[in-house]
């Protein structure tokens, strides 16, 4: 069985099984279920002793969204072509 | 806002000569870097997490220069990356970093990156080579703990140099796929719960592993199977316009291969519609009001801190598209996906009422093209359900896309499996007492949709 079908058939399963309220097992997941992700927690640290040298690459995430397009272009002159 | 270059009407592929504009616009972009950032790097009196560290230009200005360098044929590129190299080497070799190989012999070789990049592209340097070797003959030298595709940039790194003074094409990558084999690129990632360092974790290792198709190792799994992985990657990163993931887990096509998948191709355009919007392709760094708040200098150093690096990972990917054979289609191209899938997923997505810049640019294909994005689409849905713990849309979410013949993808069987073990959890939590026996007996195993359909029979009878 190649990986697509693989992925298919996992799939399916679910769906052929017995129905299941997934809208409230959703709500009880949203109230009861970790606030803080700990997959998010940075990798590189163990207790903030580890020093990090330099991260080639990478950009901090500021968590807010990119800025209007048009006004980017109109006060960025140095950047554009 | 820059005007866009005509595209080919027709089916083919993307315009050579505005993929050298914009390669060549990065590297207009670099040699500012390089003039305003490189001797101190940035400092924001203001915002501190916007500081840079002048090795983070100088390496990644050299690491651009290096990905470039596979259009040097092109006398706009070859002009460009002397002038750049004539200003970075000054920095690559500063006392500072010659010191640092002293001092610091388990980081010898990130002191060392943007001497191997400069190097192997033929702008050596005899007495730092002399420095470095010392520092690799410490005790210490490897003895710093990295995680796996940190490990492939040490790889990759002494890799380069090995290359460069013996002034072979193909050096020994003896190492690499070990090394590859530990990382990222070796088993599935979590599609719907990855996080930005997880993706840099991919892109980074697919860097080193491809090393821009210069002197490839193998890769650790199919090109198809890591495909089939970036494609949900990238359609969560354009949802969220985080254009420098995006622009990364994109180099993912050209770095492995000649062929780009519809949904590869589409991002390409948006990332191209978006920086020819806003004249460069941007982050969330760049702020409008803190650009006007400044003046002169100040402003210009600002402008380039927040906005280089993207505009360098823009380079990257039309260098690599450059390569030829390697170019984007300049229209997604169509598939054998149902008529109307586009439509039906759509609606998933259209009722979070979010305005994306990648709808632009969707809006703007005919609906054929528009089908062959479906599972595109599906990715997109599938991690917003997930996001939002909107469990009975992402179960009805995975029905249309059984339908529909989408459900095919690493991220749809994923979806299975997360709301297969939330069902399991919602049944041990009503009723502790019904385990599967194999959990009793201490043995771990995945729970089966048909062991849920019994323990749920078992339970009711027992309340009945």
């Amino acid at each position: 069985m190649g990986n697509s079908d693989q992925h298919r058939q996992i799939v399916k399963q679910l769906l052929d099984s017995k129905a299941v309220d997934f809208a409230a097992i959703g709500k009880v997941v949203a109230e009861a279920g970790p606030s803080l992700s700990l997959a998010e927690e940075p990798g590189d640290f163990f207790c903030g002793t580890n020093r990090i040298f330099i991260r080639v690459y990478r950009v901090t995430d500021p968590g807010t969204p990119v800025e209007n397009l048009g006004e980017l272009a109109g006060s960025t002159g140095v950047l554009q072509g | 806002m820059r005007k866009p270059t005509h595209r080919q009407a027709e089916p083919g592929t993307w315009n050579q000569h505005d993929l050298l504009r914009r390669l060549c616009h990065a590297l207009d972009i670099a040699k500012l870097t390089v003039d305003h950032l490189a001797a101190n790097g940035y400092t924001d009196a203001l915002d501190p997490s916007k500081n840079i560290r002048p090795e983070k230009i100088i390496s990644e200005t050299a690491v651009l220069l290096l990905a470039a360098s596979s259009a040097i044929s092109q006398k706009e590129v070859a002009s460009r990356i002397h002038a750049i190299a004539e200003r970075l080497m000054p920095h690559a070799r500063s006392e500072c970093a010659k010191i640092g190989l002293c001092l610091e012999p388990s980081v010898a070789w990130d002191y060392a990156l943007p001497h191997v990049c400069l190097s192997r592209i033929g702008y050596g340097d005899p007495v730092f080579d002399e420095l470095l070797r010392l520092s690799l003959q410490a005790q210490s030298h490897a003895g710093r703990e990295r995680l796996p595709h940190r490990m492939l940039e040490q790889e990759w790194a002494a890799m380069g140099w090995a290359q460069s003074k013996c002034g072979v094409k193909q050096a020994s990558r003896a190492d690499a796929l070990r090394l590859a084999r530990l990382s990222a690129l070796h088993r599935p990632m979590d599609l719907l719960a990855s996080t930005r360092d997880d993706l840099y974790a991919f892109t980074h290792a697919l860097m080193y592993v491809t090393d821009f198709n210069l002197n490839p190792a193998p890769l650790p799994r199919p090109r198809a199977l890591l495909l089939a992985e970036a494609e949900t990657l990238l359609a969560w990163c354009l949802d969220t316009q985080d254009y420098d993931l995006s622009g990364e887990v994109l180099l993912s096509w050209p770095m492995t291969g000649r062929t780009w998948s519809p949904a590869a191709a589409f991002a390409f355009r948006v990332l191209a519609h978006v920086e020819d919007q806003a004249g460069f392709l941007p982050t969330p760094s760049t702020r409008v009001d803190e650009a006007k708040a400044r003046t002169g200098v100040e402003r210009t150093q600002y402008l380039l801190a927040t906005a280089y690096h993207t505009v360098y990972v823009m380079g990257l990917l039309c260098a690599m598209s450059l390569q030829p054979g390697f170019a984007p289609p300049a229209i997604p191209p169509v598939s054998d996906k149902k008529p109307g899938s586009a439509k039906r997923i759509l609606k998933f997505i259209e009722a979070d009422g979010k305005p994306t810049h990648w709808r632009d640019e969707f809006d703007r294909l005919a609906a054929p093209q528009t089908d062959a994005l479906a599972g595109f689409l599906l990715h997109i849905a599938l991690r917003r359900k997930t996001a939002s713990r909107d469990l009975g849309k992402l179960y009805d979410l995975l029905k249309v896309a059984h339908d529909l013949e989408l459900a095919d993808s690493p991220a749809a069987s994923q979806a299975a499996e997360l709301l297969e073990r939330l069902a399991a959890y919602s049944r041990i939590s009503a009723n502790p007492q019904c385990l599967p026996s194999e959990a009793a007996s201490g043995v771990n195993e995945t729970l089966s949709a048909s062991s849920l359909v019994r323990c749920d029979t078992e339970s009711q009878r027992a309340t009945a």
